[in-house]
């Protein structure tokens, strides 16, 4: 879902970046105000983390493969705003060094799987233990549905700003992305509630982190 | 630690490495934007971005051909989106071909959306390749910061690239484990292995952050990093930074006239 230049126009991009630095800001802000200097070694450790966790290829159908985008793991266990500035920090690493996204679709990229991503599935996990209750099984079904949903939430943004770019009609944009990331979904939530319930039972200390 | 592969070539000498971060950013970012700007007809704009970056990769002294092999890292994303578009786009039609059963048509408009987007990708990618093969990550990071990225987001950059090695060794080593543990069977099962990998690599990468902190803070850590070596800002900076802008701007520009 990492987009490369060329696939936004001039409008989009803009429009992706002022809202994305917008959002990055206030998580920044938020960060400074509730987290102790502590936590920044802590969450470049995470970062890191995404971006190893990230390189676990998955098989899909007939040969491709997926991996995690890893931003509904970091919104249940650290809180949104947190996992906006791992997942933009991440994002920007792997813009610049690896050329996966482009600069210019930095902004676009940080919206969908930055802050899309992140603010969905803590929506949708929230929701869900609202209804499932707090136990161990409602918080790893609703762990499971806030990763599904983050990822299918970000490839409609995806698909919405390659339409709005005239890169593709949203006609056949919207049901391929959507098709795809269903599928790739299902990997994410299935390897995100298998992550949280190896956390559950290990370490459950780290379910009580301050949330940002 | 085997994973010396993130800044390549960022360790040689040329012209382009000795130029400061922030000079190469910008101009990175402004090559990128006047080719997103420059509209698909216009091809003598785009012979002349070409001849641009040809000429500074040349100069670079980065061999042509690892820049060319790694921009194919967009054609994932080019047979996904837009390899489509030729056949879906209305308008008028090139030509029309009969595949077993369907009637298939290639319009003229939707073969200008796909040199559009391959161009313009294409191009950008390759700049962005420049900017890597060129600059150590530590100098980049650095550049980010002077150019206003929030501080915390330059640490937590700062630690990821320390830390990115170890957890991919990490990664490897539990790859290795569980390739040697017969690992296969049903997909549902693969995944839940993942998953117990991931949980596993996040404590332990939680766990190291403890540590980290604690042995940083025995050493005096007080929530700011400090380097010897400065950025510089020279004349070949600003000889590069003109020259390139005027280039990339009057090509931009002679684009909207025409």
């Amino acid at each position: 879902m990492h987009i490369p230049d060329g696939f936004l126009n001039v409008a989009t991009v803009a429009a992706t970046y002022v809202v994305s630095t917008g959002g990055v800001s206030y998580a920044v802000k938020e960060a400074n105000k509730k987290l102790k200097e502590k936590h920044v070694p802590l969450m470049g450790v995470l970062a890191a983390f995404i971006f190893a966790a990230q390189m676990l290829n998955f098989p899909i159908v007939g040969g491709t493969s997926g991996h995690l985008i890893g931003a509904a793991l970091a919104a249940i266990l650290l809180g949104p705003w947190a996992a906006v500035l791992i997942m933009s920090c991440v994002l920007i690493a792997q813009s610049l060094i690896f050329q996966d996204g482009g600069l210019l679709a930095l902004g676009a990229n940080i919206f969908n799987m930055g802050i899309i991503a992140s603010f969905s599935a803590y929506f949708i996990y929230r929701l869900a233990t609202s209804v499932l209750g707090d136990g161990k099984r409602g918080r790893l079904i609703a762990g499971f549905i806030g990763a599904w949903g983050s990822v299918v939430v970000a490839s409609v943004a995806c698909a919405i700003e390659l339409a709005l770019s005239g890169a593709s009609p949203l006609a056949v944009v919207l049901p391929a992305m959507i098709g795809l990331h269903a599928i790739i979904g299902i990997g994410e939530a299935l390897i995100t509630g298998a992550a949280l319930s190896l956390v559950l039972a290990a370490r459950a200390d780290l379910w009580q982190l301050q949330k940002v | 630690m085997k994973h010396a592969f993130l800044d390549r070539y960022s360790d040689r000498d040329s012209f382009i490495h000795r130029l400061d971060p922030r000079t190469k950013l910008i101009s990175v970012f402004l090559f990128i934007l006047a080719v997103a700007l420059t509209s698909p007809d216009m091809w003598p704009a785009f012979a002349v971005y070409f001849i641009v970056i040809a000429a500074l990769v040349l100069l670079s002294r980065v061999p042509v051909l690892y820049v060319l092999k790694r921009s194919l890292v967009i054609i994932p994303f080019v047979l996904l989106i837009a390899i489509f578009v030729p056949f879906f786009k209305e308008g008028e039609v090139v030509g029309s071909y009969n595949i077993w059963l369907w009637q298939v048509s290639v319009t003229h408009s939707g073969l200008q959306v796909l040199w559009n987007i391959l161009a313009k990708a294409w191009l950008s990618i390759l700049s962005l390749i420049l900017l890597t093969s060129t600059t150590k990550i530590a100098d980049l990071l650095r550049g980010l910061e002077q150019l206003h990225l929030p501080r915390v987001m330059v640490m937590i950059l700062s630690f990821m690239y320390r830390y990115i090695f170890v957890l991919v060794d990490e990664v490897m080593r539990m790859k290795q484990a569980r390739d040697s543990r017969n690992f296969g069977g049903r997909r549902l099962w693969q995944l839940r292995t993942i998953g117990n990998m991931t949980g596993t690599l996040f404590i332990r990468s939680y766990e190291r952050g403890e540590r980290v902190y604690a042995a940083m803070l025995a050493r005096g850590f007080d929530g700011q990093s400090r380097t010897l070596h400065q950025l510089s800002f020279g004349l070949s900076d600003v000889c590069f930074g003109i020259g390139f802008g005027v280039v990339v701007i009057f090509t931009c520009i002679f684009n909207f006239l025409y």
